[in-house]
């Protein structure tokens, strides 16, 4: 069999079916990227299978997350090459857009299979007032499960009210970049030029530097354990909201951590709610935050770079690690972040001072930590969020 | 004979990259070997220490071509990475224009007076356009330190090899710099800067890439000795002992590792001698203090796990 030209033959055709195999598979891959890709193929040549997919990779993964997908994909296509003209077959407009942050190996099936895997778009929010917006009826029963699914309509439109109304303090500094202003210590030469250029020559004002503002990242710590499960869903749903403009990292933790980042770059609040739930294992489980901040220091720590992070953690405190684990490891995180901050909103009581082991080891090293009596609803909750970021 | 056409195959690629003490997986260099084919930008991600700014000096050595270096950092400006005017020298043109001319002059002439080419302050970027043939090797090195709005800046370039510039207009490539771009991955880069680049995730290298890296480094190291620091090295940074640390050794470690232990005159690695030289392989005070009760797992003869 003569093998074609990469750019007029059959290759260039099954190049772009893997391609769009790959797109299904959530990996963001464009026209003019599988158009690079051919282009690619015709250089390295396909005698070596090695070559191929080391060239296609670079064309077509853009993420290391990706890569497993990639490989998957491409060792699926060499073994069956059925399957290639199984996928050609499917080069039809109909694209579903696949998520990311799926476990690989369903994301890699689903997407050989060509499953159209939507959103039910039958079911409306209105059908599920499950919950009413104060948060006081989920407790009737523990899930093991995290139950939140998507927000009913009128909490969604809750959540969606506070987030406007309640604007968080988000902490910021005077950041590195400048601005044309009137204050600032050093003079904005290019701008002087560009007026006096205007003005015959001659200079009229200098205008300074101003430094802009910056956000500071955040870094949210989710409590989800059992005594917390009454407040994990829509105060996950609210902060989704309420703190887009700041660069953020959010973990939830129970006896493990949990990382939402995909999560929470999904766009849609529901989308976001669906996924974290995919992805909690530990929900209404017990509280081992020094295990969780262990594991935070072994795999996240490279996103606390620059020592500008302020903590945001949500918890009741009732730890139930050691209190020498949590005590070391709090001492790392406080290294490493510019301020912890601690909202516990588990307190029933007025007179409620942090004793408990695990509460007395995290009173100790907070910057700041406020408690919340008779926390019952949403409102109070982001209210107390705005006072903690004002502590800072 | 530009980059383009330098190198005829992979191989000849790879041949050429060992001769300069370079030693890649060839996924790497199919990677490479495309950037230069295809006059686009490469984007190397990876942990610290496994190589990518070594690429970058290797591939300028290759190539004849000199490296300049862009090192970002947070708040970088286009003014320190693209080009800036020198504003001193302009207000002492525009003054001597003026007490020669009188005040005759339009405002249009002192703007054409002022905004010529010899007052631009090359930076970077620029300086990697418009150096002459063979052209750059230019380096944004840690582009995931910028912020933001920095990679906002790189993407003309990286996508055109130009430059816009308002009082001039747009300069282009004499000859298209090679362009890599290294990230440690602190933040996820933009869509747009990635669609322009190859991309290429660098992975600690296997035990016998490791070891021919070693080898060359540092050749006064006995044999046996390149061995164990490569397999010590390579079991630090697999199941079961990579979880117990929050940052494996790169191979820029291994490296400075092999040449203390040689300094030390060791012959063969033992308990003390790690202990001792521990600081070179970690830099964080919890992951010394995590190795020691691993010491005797990772220094047994036959691997434990298979590596």
């Amino acid at each position: 069999m003569l093998l074609g030209d990469a750019r007029s033959g059959k290759l260039g055709d099954n190049i772009t079916g893997f391609a769009r195999a790959l797109r299904r598979a959530g990996l963001p891959i464009d026209a003019s990227r599988i158009s690079l890709a051919i282009e690619a193929t015709g250089l390295v040549g396909i005698e070596r299978k090695e070559d191929l997919s080391a060239a296609l990779k670079a064309c077509l993964v853009s993420r290391q997350e990706d890569q497993m997908v990639f490989d998957q994909m491409f060792a699926a296509l060499f073994k069956d090459p059925e399957l290639t003209r199984q996928l050609l077959s499917q080069l039809l407009p109909q694209m579903p857009t696949a998520k990311p942050g799926v476990p690989r190996k369903s994301r890699v099936q689903e997407a050989l299979a060509g499953k159209n895997k939507q959103n039910d778009p039958g079911k409306s929010k209105e059908d599920e007032m499950k919950f009413d917006a104060a948060m006081s009826a989920s407790d009737k029963q523990r899930l093991q499960q995290a139950d939140f699914q998507s927000l009913s309509a009128s909490e969604f439109r809750l959540v969606e009210k506070l987030a406007r109304q309640v604007k968080l303090p988000l902490p910021q500094i005077k950041g590195r970049r400048t601005r044309t202003g009137g204050r600032g210590e050093r003079i904005h030469w290019a701008k002087t030029m560009q007026m006096a250029a205007r003005q015959d020559g001659d200079i009229l004002s200098l205008p300074r530097m101003q430094r802009k503002p910056q956000a500071l990242p955040l870094l949210i710590l989710v409590d989800i354990s059992g005594s917390m499960e009454r407040y994990a869903r829509l105060l996950l749903a609210f902060l989704h909201q309420a703190t887009r403009e700041s660069p953020r990292q959010i973990f939830a933790f129970g006896t493990d951590l949990t990382d939402l980042n995909q999560a929470f770059k999904l766009r849609d609040t529901d989308d976001m709610l669906t996924q974290a739930n995919r992805q909690i294992q530990d929900f209404a489980g017990g509280t081992q935050l020094g295990k969780s901040i262990a594991h935070l220091r072994v795999h996240f720590a490279k996103k606390l770079t620059g020592r500008r992070t302020v903590v945001l953690l949500i918890s009741d405190g009732l730890d139930t690690g050691t209190a020498e684990t949590l005590d070391s490891e709090l001492v790392w995180l406080k290294r490493h972040t510019r301020s912890l901050l601690w909202l516990n909103p588990l307190l029933r009581f007025e007179g409620y001072a942090p004793i408990a082991t695990g509460a007395s080891v995290l009173n100790r090293h907070v910057n700041g930590m406020l408690a919340i009596h008779n926390l019952a609803r949403l409102e109070e909750l982001a209210s107390a969020l705005n006072t903690l970021l004002k502590i800072k | 004979m530009t980059a383009k056409d330098t190198f005829k195959t992979i191989d000849e690629l790879a041949q050429a990259l060992q001769g300069v003490g370079y030693f890649a997986e060839r996924r790497l260099i199919t990677a490479v070997f495309l950037s230069l084919k295809l006059e686009r930008p490469l984007l190397l991600e990876g942990e610290p220490g496994v190589g990518k700014t070594e690429l970058a000096k290797a591939l300028a050595k290759i190539l004849g071509r000199p490296l300049i270096r862009l090192q970002c950092y947070d708040g970088m400006e286009q003014r320190e990475a693209l080009y800036e005017w020198n504003h001193a020298a302009q207000l002492l043109h525009m003054r001597a224009a003026a007490s020669q001319t009188g005040s005759g002059a339009s405002p249009q002439d002192i703007e054409r007076e002022v905004y010529q080419k010899r007052f631009l302050v090359k930076r970077p970027l620029l300086e990697a356009l418009q150096t002459p043939a063979p052209g750059a090797l230019l380096l944004i090195d840690e582009v995931d330190r910028a912020d933001e709005p920095f990679e906002a800046f790189l993407l003309e370039y990286l996508g055109e090899y130009q430059v816009s510039i308002p009082e001039l207009g747009t300069l282009q490539a004499e000859v298209a710099p090679v362009t890599i771009l290294t990230s440690n991955r602190t933040r996820d880069l933009n869509d747009a800067v990635k669609r322009r680049c190859l991309y290429q995730w660098m992975d600690y290298p296997d035990r016998e890439r490791e070891l021919a890296v070693v080898r060359s480094q540092v050749p006064e190291a006995s044999a046996q000795l390149t061995e164990q620091v490569a397999q010590f090295v390579g079991r630090l940074r697999s199941q079961p002992f990579s979880s117990a640390f929050q940052r494996a050794p790169g191979i820029a470690e291994s490296v400075e590792w092999a040449k203390a232990l040689v300094a030390l005159n060791t012959l063969t690695l033992d308990p003390e001698v790690v202990q001792d030289t521990v600081g070179i392989l970690f830099k964080q005070r919890e992951d010394v203090a995590a190795i020691t009760p691993l010491l005797h797992d990772l220094l047994a003869p036959a691997p434990i796990t298979s590596l």
